[in-house]
């Protein structure tokens, strides 16, 4: 991606969610008679960020710097990184009806799987430590600091 | 007060609590990738429960240590562990090169004591007088500050001010999710009454700054295995001759007061104090041609500076709410939590915390001079632990922060949403900071905004007859004309070098 389309999708996104802001804050009744109401300030926020994103919006597309039209390197690694996310979200859905030790057990484990490589990947040592962690922190948040966790359909 | 503060402190519980978080955040601070903040948003959760001076006692200690741990792996390994050490990495890698490794750490460690305790003692004198000049402020004063300190922070915390008005603005139009103030009207809730409160700041924290840089590292995943070479290290002592430190304090002093300055100032960081310290004491020196060989008064002015903003960010936060940088920010959330209101009035009505956080500085501070040099041997070799490994733990510890600060699966979701917010502003090259300190100053933007013009029956004429807001206001506007003439120089500047300009930001 370029500099130039870097900073066109970054105002088009704040223009857009600044003209859904104001839109939404328009519902907002007001309550108290010697007042601007609660949909004052959302309104004034949303206007500023429709000015700041449109006033970046022009400078981006008045932008004469060559360097702006060159294409940026990047090296990420598009699997580690939405692997990443998915794992996140397959844990965070599996938190509260899975039970906390044992979605963690296993988002652990996958989570060290995918960051590791040949080189450095150990799936026993990366078994122990899955199981090890979240009966340690479990113990630590339930027992010493009485802060329950989501137990889950298993009980524990 | 202060002997109310003295009996809270000296607790068994409480040294403890100070004594590990000092440590962890030495951890925390040496690993880099890891950071002071993601130290304290990490613990956060955990006060909760806790008696307020032992939860935020152990806030103080994550804090120092993750400041003072970084210049361990800027030495070590030449890569900061904090971003506040970078300027330790230009003397300090060169005097490990020379076998001088632990004489280099020594001194750091000794001057970044020196560093915490002037800033401390700047905070103790600098804050009563600043909240006594406080308690004159009116509504619309506050507005103004307000104003004042999310310009500054967008205008310094990346090179692009757009990008950061922006981000402080998304930060301020999140705030306004739930309940608003004064009416308690609903705003933005689409029918989900989880929303009803609004986010929760310690999990708007622990996704923008926590799970935003484990995605990364997922991206990044290929550059997990390659290590650092590390250097050997031989230590006696602090490193340095009673006539050397001696010598050093002018420089020290130095440093100290830019550390503060700089501390003070909203949204400016701990590596620019080092860097401005690292600068000033070269363009003072006697021999200026040998900085970046490997002498100790670059560390020394740069672990020195960098400590002493500690001390210098409590001040604005203190006396006013208003967090300079991100730590801080997490330590505001902190301090809320344990229902202590920061403003002009805190001396009067928590005056036992404000103490007790200042001698919870002092007893961390000692903390750190005696273990972080005593536990070097342990530090250095936890700079071994692998990335792969200690990322996912972070990441469950994370999950397990947002559902203990409200016992519900909802704010877990909301972890993972902010950190794909976070991850959004990191590649679309847009600072952070910005959202978080616009999320804490929402409320107090908004609330004295309506109160203003409550009494001034709708006329926004009132921001400008009022001497203390139209000062702010204008600084605000002069340090925005400043900044956009300066990106205007330094986008030509990189045009004609053939290069473009960087717009993220340093996190504390």
């Amino acid at each position: 991606m370029t500099i130039k389309m870097r900073n066109t999708i970054a105002s088009v996104i704040f223009l857009l969610f600044g003209g859904f802001m104001f839109y939404a804050s328009m519902g907002v009744k007001t309550v108290m008679s010697n007042d601007v109401g609660s949909g004052y300030v959302p309104r004034f926020i949303a206007t500023l960020i429709i000015i700041t994103a449109a006033g970046k919006l022009i400078l981006t597309l008045l932008d004469k710097n060559p360097n702006s039209q060159k294409k940026e390197s990047s090296t990420s690694d598009s699997l580690g990184g939405f692997g990443t996310i998915g794992l996140m979200l397959l844990y965070m859905l599996a938190f509260n009806s899975v039970g906390f030790i044992l979605s963690t057990v296993c988002y652990l484990f996958a989570q060290m799987m995918l960051l590791s490589d040949s080189t450095n990947r150990k799936p026993i040592l990366f078994a122990v430590l899955s199981i090890a962690v979240p009966v340690a922190v479990y113990a630590l948040f339930v027992y010493a600091i009485s802060m329950p966790l989501p137990v889950g359909v298993f009980g524990f | 007060m202060i002997m109310q503060a003295f009996t809270a402190i000296f607790t068994p519980v409480c040294l403890g609590l100070i004594v590990f978080g000092t440590i962890l955040g030495i951890i925390f601070g040496s690993i880099p990738g890891l950071s002071a903040t993601m130290a304290v948003v990490l613990f956060l959760p955990i006060t909760f429960g806790m008696e307020p001076t032992n939860g935020i006692s152990l806030l103080v200690g994550l804090y120092m240590g993750g400041i003072s741990g970084g210049l361990i792996s800027a030495i070590l390994l030449k890569i900061p562990g904090t971003p506040s050490s970078i300027s330790t990495v230009f003397d300090g890698g060169p005097m490990a090169d020379h076998g001088e490794a632990g004489r280099a750490l020594g001194v750091g460690i000794l001057y970044s004591f020196v560093g915490s305790i002037f800033g401390i003692l700047a905070l103790w004198f600098i804050s009563p007088f600043l909240a006594k000049v406080t308690l004159l402020f009116s509504a619309a004063d506050y507005f103004a500050v307000a104003v004042f300190a999310l310009t500054i922070i967008a205008s310094l915390s990346g090179k692009d001010m757009l990008s950061g008005l922006l981000s402080g603005l998304l930060g301020i139009a999140l705030a306004m999710v739930g309940m608003a103030p004064i009416d308690a009207a609903t705003r933005f809730t689409f029918g989900n009454y989880q929303l009803m409160s609004g986010f929760d700041i310690t999990v708007l924290l622990i996704g923008v700054f926590a799970v935003t840089d484990i995605i990364l590292v997922g991206f990044g995943r290929r550059g997990l295995s390659k290590k650092a070479e590390k250097k050997p290290y031989q230590l006696k002592g602090y490193g340095l001759s009673m006539k050397e430190f001696i010598q050093q304090l002018p420089n020290a002093l130095r440093s100290s007061v830019i550390g503060v300055g700089i501390g003070i100032l909203p949204g400016i960081g701990g590596s620019t104090a080092g860097l401005l310290s690292y600068t000033a004491a070269k363009n003072s020196s006697k021999y200026p041609e040998k900085f970046g060989t490997g002498i100790i008064d670059g560390i020394i002015a740069s672990e020195t500076s960098n400590n002493a903003v500690i001390g210098g960010s409590l001040v604005p936060l203190l006396c006013m709410g208003i967090p300079g940088n991100t730590v801080t920010a997490v330590f505001l959330g902190g301090l809320t939590i344990h229902g202590i209101s920061p403003g002009p009035l805190i001396f009067s009505k928590s005056g036992n915390i404000v103490y007790g956080i200042y001698i919870a500085l002092v007893v961390s501070s000692l903390i750190m001079l005696i273990f972080e040099r005593l536990g070097l041997p342990l530090f250095v070799k936890l700079l071994d632990i692998p990335k792969h490994i200690l990322l996912p733990i972070i990441m469950v510890l994370c999950c397990v922060g947002a559902y203990s600060s409200n016992t519900r699966v909802f704010d877990v979701y909301c972890v993972l949403g902010f950190g794909i917010l976070g991850l959004v502003l990191k590649k679309l090259k847009m600072p952070s900071t910005p959202l978080i300190i616009g999320f804490i100053l929402g409320s107090m933007f908004e609330e004295n905004l309506r109160q203003a013009l409550q009494a001034s029956h709708g006329s926004w004429s009132i921001f400008v007859s009022r001497p203390i807001s139209l000062c702010f206001l204008l600084v605000a506007v002069i340090s925005c004309s400043l900044t956009v003439r300066k990106n205007l120089k330094d986008k030509k500047a990189a045009a004609l070098a053939g290069a473009s300009i960087n717009t993220e930001e340093e996190e504390g």
